[in-house]
């Protein structure tokens, strides 16, 4: 198990610093500079010339590379270009309220996927599988800004039931945060129960096509006792895998949303930094994004090796 | 009447030499009432006096000055505006977009407010008068005026403001306003009260490049060290409570404000900022903000037919210029500019891109909101026979292909769409090349900017009370903005004697010979300028936007 956890963290690593690298490039090869993006046009290009080499950008390359990586191990990305303060202190509330909705969004989707690919599998066939297949189908096909908006308009304008805007009052307790978090959660769930939904009702068939569930009802256990026991064990694997591989898209994957609902949350932060060019802030909310992939992914590797020792084994080989 | 014109007599003894002019002009009906206002108030005339002179000229007489109607308000409550992010950090040297300056109006003061109707009411500067050559400026300065932090404000700290924005080492977005008329250190402290300004060359409007047109130019202490984004110290009617980046600025009013009867009845307003238009939209009508800002008209038709929506709407100089390249070829004959100006159908833009809220422009920064604008220069209108002539005469009747830039962001990507259909009518085959807002200003500096080097291009341009910016520039020969690469000595020449010019008749007679001379050369395509569009709830009333879409919230609330 060890060993099999020193692997991936090191893939993790690997990866990590291959994103890195491709940020670091990708936010460099563009055309620009920075001293005279900060100034305004209006500089003149000794003060251009003066900021350039404050900020450390007229050093080559591989010099300024070594030195931004330096900062972001110790979680020093720099400060933003356009809003002038630490990268740090704009990307930690965002984070934070990307987890807030990505949590909301979770309770509400996993347990009512899973329950509607059960029940599903449980009656394969029946117009109850039908209709959830279906539906769920149909939901994930449907993108974000258009169910978002149709949301918006019947719950949030019509019935007004939820407030519009994803973003509480300052000072706001935790029960109206999530009350203005609700909303905005939905058309997530919308696309991801179908997902979930599906892949927990082909996990659940093939269990309950299994050899040793059919041994386990010869051997006079009720159907109860063998879903319980035997089927759904077995059945929730993929679904969790599924289910972790979502977690990133969750957090750092939700631009639309979080700008349909003005939440200031990670993605639109991307969005903005990116419209404004603010490169050391694309850099570091990248870099986030990425980390919360991989622990998303190395935290599923981790389940999936509990649950299933033959993957643990395999990988101690 | 003796009596009247005795006190008419009193009063003119007092004003300028352009005071006067000005009074001449109006009492001769040269001008309207309107333009009288308006004029009068950059020559320092006041608004008392103003209004006094209006009524025993020939016209009937007018509303208030402002030309908006007051609702009954009461006092206390607190509302939410749903408006654009500031860009960058709230510094007031550097704002230059609808999120920022919209915020610095909130906490800021300025000199004079340029509000919807273009008459400067003054504000930090209690009246103004020029020299005869409107060189030099003299400004009194309002007492009792206090900065947030309680410090008294004084000539000295307008007078810092003014040459730090002059300053070119600072940076300041206000120097394209300023260039070629005002230097750093241009502005004196006379004494505590006033202050006086020489300018580098003579500046009829100069009052308005002061005022809040000129938005970076709130009243800052003289001791600022560049930190307004912390302290937020200015002297305007909000005080700033909680500022978080990239999400809100909550205030609260400014109870020791200098104007007494304009203390915000309101208690406290959140600027809730908005990325999209759409989701501000939404926000109004579902009252989780009660105003917003400008939104653009192309994304607001749901606001327009919604009755649970007030409309607020004020005429503004805010317009897209359509550069071409007169330098590069296929753009060097004017033939060919014309004719891509003639082939265009601005009511069908007017009515198509900006739901009618736009007025038709005739290829110069002399827009009909402009009291100067010479309205007798003929209105260009599409005549596709005669484009295609022209381009024959050119040698260009098989017609060529270009590539149009230009960024996504309101009308303009489906601007750039009609453009390429109009110009295809013609046999000109335009490819579009539309990338985001930073991409194509770039660092806004010759070399390094699409905007600036683009062979074709379509750039934003907001709102400004009189049309110096735009004449200067965007199309002088040496202009920072000439996105055109249009030089032309007998243009710069006109420019510089209309700036100087403080007198309406002599600004609309060389205007006329601008406009002409920019239908003739069409460097750039205006094809026209639209309106400023904000929105309210019903229950709120007296909320007021200008031109260029700062709220003046000082007399808003809620109705009931």
């Amino acid at each position: 198990m060890a060993r099999f956890l020193i692997r991936r963290i090191a893939f993790a690593v690997i990866t990590l610093w291959l994103l890195s690298v491709l940020v670091f490039l990708g936010a460099h090869v563009l055309p620009g500079d920075v001293g005279r993006r900060i100034l305004g046009a209006f500089a003149s290009p000794r003060a251009v010339a003066n900021l350039d080499r404050q900020l450390g950008v007229d050093k080559p390359l591989p010099v300024q590379y070594l030195n931004w990586l330096s900062g972001a191990v110790r979680f020093n990305f720099g400060s933003s270009l356009a809003y002038r303060q630490p990268v740090s202190s704009l990307l930690g509330p965002a984070l934070l309220n990307s987890l807030k909705l990505a949590a909301v969004a979770f309770v509400i989707v996993v347990p009512l996927g899973v329950v509607g690919g059960v029940i599903a599998a449980l009656n394969r066939g029946r117009p109850l599988d039908r209709i959830i297949t279906v539906s769920g189908l149909s939901g994930t096909v449907v993108p974000e800004f258009v169910s978002g908006i149709v949301l918006i308009l019947l719950l949030g304008i019509v019935i007004r039931l939820f407030p519009v805007t994803a973003t509480a009052p300052p000072g706001s307790g935790a029960l109206t945060q999530l009350y203005y978090l609700i909303l905005p959660a939905l058309p997530l769930v919308l696309v991801l129960f179908g997902y979930i939904a599906r892949i927990a009702r082909a996990g659940m068939i093939d269990a309950l096509d299994a050899d040793y569930t059919r041994t386990a009802y010869l051997k006079g256990l009720s159907r109860r006792t063998v879903i319980w026991r035997h089927v759904l064990r077995n059945a929730l694997l993929p679904t969790i895998a599924v289910i972790a591989t979502q977690t990133g898209y969750l957090i750092g994957g939700l631009v639309v949303i979080e700008t349909i609902f003005n939440y200031h949350g990670i993605g639109q932060l991307l969005f903005t930094a990116a419209q404004q060019k603010d490169f050391p802030l694309i850099q570091a909310t990248v870099m986030v994004i990425g980390v919360v992939y991989l622990v998303a992914t190395l935290l599923a590797d981790i389940t999936y090796s509990l649950l299933n020792p033959r993957i643990r084994l395999g990988g101690a080989r | 009447m003796d009596d009247e014109q005795s006190r008419i007599d009193a009063l003119r003894r007092k004003q300028s030499e352009i005071g006067n002019h000005v009074i001449d002009e109006y009492f001769s009906g040269h001008i309207s009432r309107r333009n009288f206002l308006r004029a009068g108030s950059v020559a320092g005339i006041s608004i008392p006096v103003l209004s006094f002179l209006a009524a025993c000229g020939p016209a009937p007489a007018p509303s208030t000055p402002s030309g908006s109607s007051s609702v009954k308000i009461k006092r206390g409550g607190h509302a939410a505006v749903g408006c654009l992010p500031p860009a960058t950090a709230l510094d007031p040297l550097k704002v230059d977009d609808e999120g920022g300056l919209l915020l610095l109006s909130q906490v800021g003061e300025f000199l004079s407010w340029s509000g919807s109707s273009l008459v400067l009411q003054p504000r930090v500067a209690q009246s103004w008068s020029s020299s005869s050559d409107a060189k030099t400026w003299t400004f009194k300065i309002r007492k009792g005026i206090t900065f947030h932090d309680g410090t008294p404000l004084t000539a000295k700290d307008v007078a810092a403001t003014i040459n730090l924005h002059a300053d070119p080492a600072n940076g300041s977005n206000a120097l394209s306003v300023f260039k070629g008329v005002l230097a750093a250190g241009a502005a004196t402290a006379v004494d505590d009260v006033t202050l006086r300004v020489e300018l580098e060359a003579a500046s009829g409007n100069f009052p308005y490049l002061l005022s809040s047109d000129n938005y970076n130019l709130i009243i800052l202490p003289a001791n600022y060290g560049g930190d307004f984004s912390k302290t937020f110290n200015s002297c305007g009617p909000f005080r700033v409570t909680s500022y978080q980046t990239g999400q809100r600025m909550s205030v609260q009013r400014n109870a020791t404000y200098w104007d007494k009867n304009f203390i915000p009845p309101l208690d406290t307003v959140d600027y809730d900022f908005y990325t999209d238009d759409q989701s501000r939209i939404l926000a109004l009508q579902g009252k989780t903000v009660q105003i917003v800002s400008h939104f653009a008209a192309s994304d607001g038709q749901a606001l327009f037919k919604d009755p649970n929506v007030k409309i607020i709407d004020s005429r503004s100089a805010n317009h897209r210029q359509v550069h071409m390249r007169n330098d590069m070829e296929p753009f060097t004959d004017k033939r060919v500019r014309q004719a891509m100006a003639l082939a265009l159908n601005r009511p069908d833009l007017v009515q198509g891109l900006l739901n009618g809220k736009a007025q038709v422009a005739n290829d110069s920064p002399f827009f009909k909101v402009y009291p100067s604008t010479n309205t007798s220069v003929a209105q260009r209108e599409q005549n596709l026979t005669k484009a295609k002539q022209l381009l024959q005469a050119a040698g260009k009747g098989s017609g060529f292909t270009v590539q149009l830039s230009t960024w996504r962001g309101f009308e303009i990507p489906d601007y750039a769409q009609l453009i390429q259909s109009s110009a295809k009518k013609i046999g000109v085959t335009i490819n579009l090349n539309i990338v985001d807002e930073a991409t194509y200003y770039g660092n806004a500096v010759f070399g390094q900017s699409i905007w600036l080097d683009s062979l074709m291009g379509i750039t934003d341009y907001g709102h400004r009370a009189v049309p110096n910016v735009f004449l200067g520039a965007p199309l002088v020969s040496d202009g920072p903005w000439n996105a055109a690469h249009f030089k032309n000595s007998t243009y710069d020449g006109l420019v510089a004697q209309y700036v100087a010019t403080a007198d309406l008749s002599t600004q609309r007679r060389i205007a006329g010979q601008i406009e002409t001379l920019l239908l003739d050369e069409t460097p750039i395509i205006f094809a026209y300028n639209y309106d400023a569009t904000g929105a309210t709830l019903p229950n709120i009333g007296n909320v007021r936007m200008t031109g260029d879409f700062q709220l003046d919230l000082r007399s808003a609330g809620f109705t009931s």
